[in-house]
């Protein structure tokens, strides 16, 4: 059966273990090189996120004061965003999509090489704005102007370049992804039975490739403005005829940013959306409400942008536009969480790692919706924005939400990946550790933003509640932080793992149907796709010509 | 399996004490006390949208648990089928359409309470709005009222009479954000840009603030406070600082030293992130001073450029006498 499949002429020097891993255009190969690389961005975002918890825990600390704690801030909003969430999601889903859809490989598989390495430029750039004169980016990760014009020395510029680097990384990446779905579908796969996950990485290319261009041109007239504020003027107002204004950046960046959030969490989505059936045995409740509502999050995302700038004194139309559009993007989010749960509904639950993270996903994402609620009502929100309030919203969603997800993918998903299981024990500390943690970090944030602690101070006021809400966030933080040790150790142990067979999770997708790990074309053959669940149909025509028989 | 039962007792257990500790006070789980009608209306909200959230919140993880709970495997085999059911086009139709509901009477209610929290009263015959400017600049707040009296980061309000904010920053600055909890929302200072806000402050106190928007190194020092006096003392300190800042003995000088000068160069003068000033040639020299304020140095910015001659006599007059002297 497999001698369809020739090896193609490999010269030698790129047989080697490393030089076969530089010179890679396998999808699997590209995706676990993402992985690995927001993997090694997560430690070190993760750890300027214990740097920052560690400041707050008196208000009097001098560990890390004035620019270098906006460096940390920066820093680390700039690394989870750009050089984890985002490549995490590319890595999971260059791996996953082509072997869901049956195809064997993407679409342009020396593009996918390409983004992976523009990727990981970007990030060696990234990372040299620490060893810029002046110290790295210091801004925020929003970047402001007229403050981020005045940043001297050249880690704002290394800041722009390397996400610059990082737009053109995603844009072919998400290019690679939509030819890839529409064009390399296997027989019988329409666009109502292509897997939940892949929906969602649909969705999230589009975004990708509609938003990033904004986000390009703002930072290109950023970095313009810096080099030749003489010459250019979109965003300091200075002088009489020279007109900048430096609300304009915030409309460009948000009418990108807030479709970053959801390109953050709609692939998470889709994870969630193939752990809960399988786990629960179970077909997904409402299949098409939960693709549709997918595509509608992605269509109403790029309508909510200025619900970031309630507080920079919009005409009140557009206060009340921008508040009614983000309270329509609830209705089909709070359709997802509700079609999750009916999933669970007479369902048989087993509680493996993978089910647990998507689990607790569900309970903590729930939260950063309704927290969401507040910052729509731009009354309330003028309150609560640029507060810790805002903080602990987005964290309960990108952190609670996106990284539980995505954790709960890695382990379902691992051993198709490798061949071999995480250690469930290990697994089930983690996400013990990890979840817990969380909510001890960031719950306080929201208490804190209402008794009036705003974003980015690395001190604040004196005051009982303050301080004893500083130092829980904190423990809360380390917590997490052993949380994810163990999971790192899971990784480490899991070389020696128990050996995984073709379908461990009695999957419904066309992934199991593969060896684990799978072979460089993926699969021998492909079955004649029937339904949203074609390993489903084959596991029931088995038993059936076996009862038969 | 132990680790299924913490997290299901850490699931249960964290409302529980959060509702503990809601009922002991306020400590945070609602905007702290509002003292002005727009806070005010802006708590009222809070409360309303919080109704719907937590009854929202119990329901779905109330389910959530309660699933979990009831349809575990047990003893069934790992692959043994569930229900196959596929979905159910009324209950989807029905948990789409009482969000709708739900985000309509929110949004009406907000817009009921949007007058109350966004317009200015108007001035009464009996009560003149007070109009005060103000400005951010890093990283210091600037009151300018009407009669030409100046105050830095600790603005002085009267009871019960409205007060328009006129908040800006000026061109060369960055943005920053107004914002004092209990005198209502944030607006954001944006240079060339006027924003407008208002409060009216329901009681005699200091009521705390701080800059909201990221604006630099001392952002987090960028701290605001409104002492509210009543009416008649207001008036009285009114002219009388009026008339301190004519005669050169008003407090201002020492304001504009604690809040422009001594967050980079030190309480005392005696250097921080800028360098050491106290008892220096330069600081005795009140014309290379002026320059210095108006035009900034190497790494100073120019906080001076927009500042009343007031401004800057009242600070050279406190540096000759304060801190040149020192050293």
């Amino acid at each position: 059966m497999a001698t369809r499949v020739e090896q193609p002429h490999v010269p030698a020097w790129q047989r080697g273990k490393v030089a076969s891993w530089l010179v890679t255009v396998d999808h699997k190969r590209i995706g676990i090189l993402y992985i690995g690389t927001a993997g090694l961005f997560f430690a070190i975002s993760g750890f300027l996120a214990l740097l920052i918890r560690t400041q707050l825990t008196s208000p009097d600390n001098t560990l890390i004061t004035g620019n270098s704690y906006n460096e940390v801030v920066t820093m680390h909003g700039t690394g989870m965003v750009f050089f984890v969430m985002v490549p995490v999601l590319a890595g999971l889903a260059n791996f996953i999509v082509p072997l869901q859809i049956g195809a064997p490989d993407m679409a342009f598989p020396r593009l996918n090489a390409l983004s992976y390495w523009l990727y990981a430029f970007a990030g060696l750039v990234f990372c040299a704005s620490f060893l810029a004169s002046g110290g790295a980016a210091n801004t925020g990760w929003t970047a402001y102007p007229p403050l981020s014009l005045e940043a001297v020395g050249n880690g704002q510029d290394l800041w722009i370049l390397s996400i610059h680097i990082l737009t053109l990384s995603s844009a072919f990446g998400a290019i690679n992804f939509i030819v890839t779905i529409h064009n390399m579908r296997t027989r019988g796969m329409s666009w109502m039975r292509i897997p939940l996950f892949v929906w969602s990485v649909e969705v999230y290319a589009w975004l990708l490739l509609l938003v990033l261009p904004v986000l390009s041109a703002g930072l290109t007239m950023l970095l313009l403005e810096r080099q030749f504020p003489d010459t250019f003027h979109f965003f300091r107002p200075e002088g009489v005829d020279r007109g900048g204004s430096p609300v304009l950046f915030q409309h460009v960046f948000w009418f990108f940013g807030h479709p970053e959030v959801y390109i953050m969490i709609l692939p998470v989505f889709g994870i969630i959306s193939e752990v809960i059936p399988v786990f629960a045995r179970k077909p997904i409740f409402g299949y098409k409400a939960v693709a549709f509502s997918t595509v509608a999050i992605g269509f109403f995302s790029m309508l909510v942008w200025a619900h970031h700038m309630f507080a920079v004194g919009m005409p009140t139309f557009l206060n009340i536009w921008f508040m009614l559009a983000s309270m329509v993007i609830a209705v089909p989010t709070g359709m997802k969480i509700f079609n999750w749960l009916a999933t669970l509904w007479r369902g048989n639950i087993s509680l493996d790692t993978p089910m647990l993270f998507a689990l607790g996903f569900l309970s903590v994402f729930t939260i950063g919706g309704l927290s969401g609620i507040y910052l729509a009502a731009f009354p309330v929100d003028w309150q609560v924005t640029d507060t810790y309030f805002v903080v602990a919203h987005f964290h309960y969603v990108l952190f609670g939400g996106s990284m539980l997800g995505l954790l709960g993918g890695l382990y379902y998903w691992w051993p198709k990946m490798f061949g071999r299981f995480l250690s469930e024990r290990l697994g089930k500390w983690s996400f013990l550790l990890i979840f817990v943690g969380f909510n001890i970090t960031f719950f306080p944030q929201h208490l804190l933003g209402l008794l009036g602690m705003p974003r980015r101070i690395y001190t604040y006021r004196h005051d009982g509640l303050w301080e004893a809400y500083n130092i829980t966030s904190s423990i809360g933080s380390y917590i997490m932080g052993v949380g994810f040790l163990l999971f790192l150790l899971a990784i480490v142990k899991s070389v020696n793992g128990r050996r995984a067979g073709n379908d461990p999770w009695q999957g419904d997708t066309l992934e199991w149907y593969t060896t684990s790990p799978p072979p460089p074309h993926n699969f021998d053959d492909v079955p004649y796709v029937t339904s949203a669940r074609p390993l489903y149909d084959l596991r029931r025509r088995l038993r059936e010509s076996e009862s038969s028989a | 399996m132990r680790p299924k039962l913490l997290v299901i007792a850490g699931v249960l257990v964290t409302p529980l004490v959060t509702a503990a500790t809601a009922l002991a006070g306020n400590g945070g789980f609602a905007p702290v006390a509002p003292e002005s009608p727009n806070a005010q209306a802006i708590k009222q909200s809070y409360l309303f949208i919080s109704l719907f959230a937590f009854a929202i919140f119990l329901l779905v993880e109330g389910i959530l648990i309660a699933f979990v709970i009831r349809y575990r495997r047990r003893k069934r085999p790992r692959e043994a089928d569930g229900a196959q059911i596929h979905g159910a086009n009324r209950l989807e139709l029905a948990w789409t359409v009482g969000p709708v509901l739900i985000l309509a009477v929110i949004a009406t209610f907000v817009f009921v309470k949007l007058p109350t929290i966004q317009d200015v009263p108007a001035s009464a015959a009996t009560s003149q709005n007070l109009v005060v400017d103000v400005i951010g600049t890093q990283f210091t707040w600037q009151f300018r009222y009407p009669n030409g009296v100046v105050t830095i980061d600790r603005m002085r309000a009267p009871e019960g009479r409205t007060v328009e904010l006129h908040i800006t920053a000026p061109d060369w600055d960055v943005i920053h954000s107004w914002w004092i909890p209990a005198l209502g929302g944030k607006m954001d200072a944006i240079p060339g840009k006027l924003n407008k806000t208002w409060f009216k402050a329901s009681s005699v106190g200091v009521f705390q603030g701080q800059c909201a928007e990221l604006c630099g190194l001392y952002h987090a020092k960028m701290l605001a406070a409104v002492e509210v006096m009543p009416a008649a003392e207001f008036d009285s300190w009114y002219e009388e600082r009026r008339a301190q800042q004519e005669a050169g003995t008003s407090p201002l000088g020492e304001e504009l030293w604690g809040g422009t000068c001594a967050k980079c160069h030190g309480l005392d003068g005696e250097g921080g992130y800028g360098p050491r000033v106290a008892g220096t040639d330069l600081i005795k020299n009140t014309q290379s001073i002026e320059a210095l304020l108006r035009k900034g140095g190497i790494l100073m910015p120019p906080v001076g450029r927009d500042w009343t001659t007031a401004e800057t006599n009242a600070l050279t007059d406190y540096l000759k006498e304060h801190v040149g002297n020192q050293g």
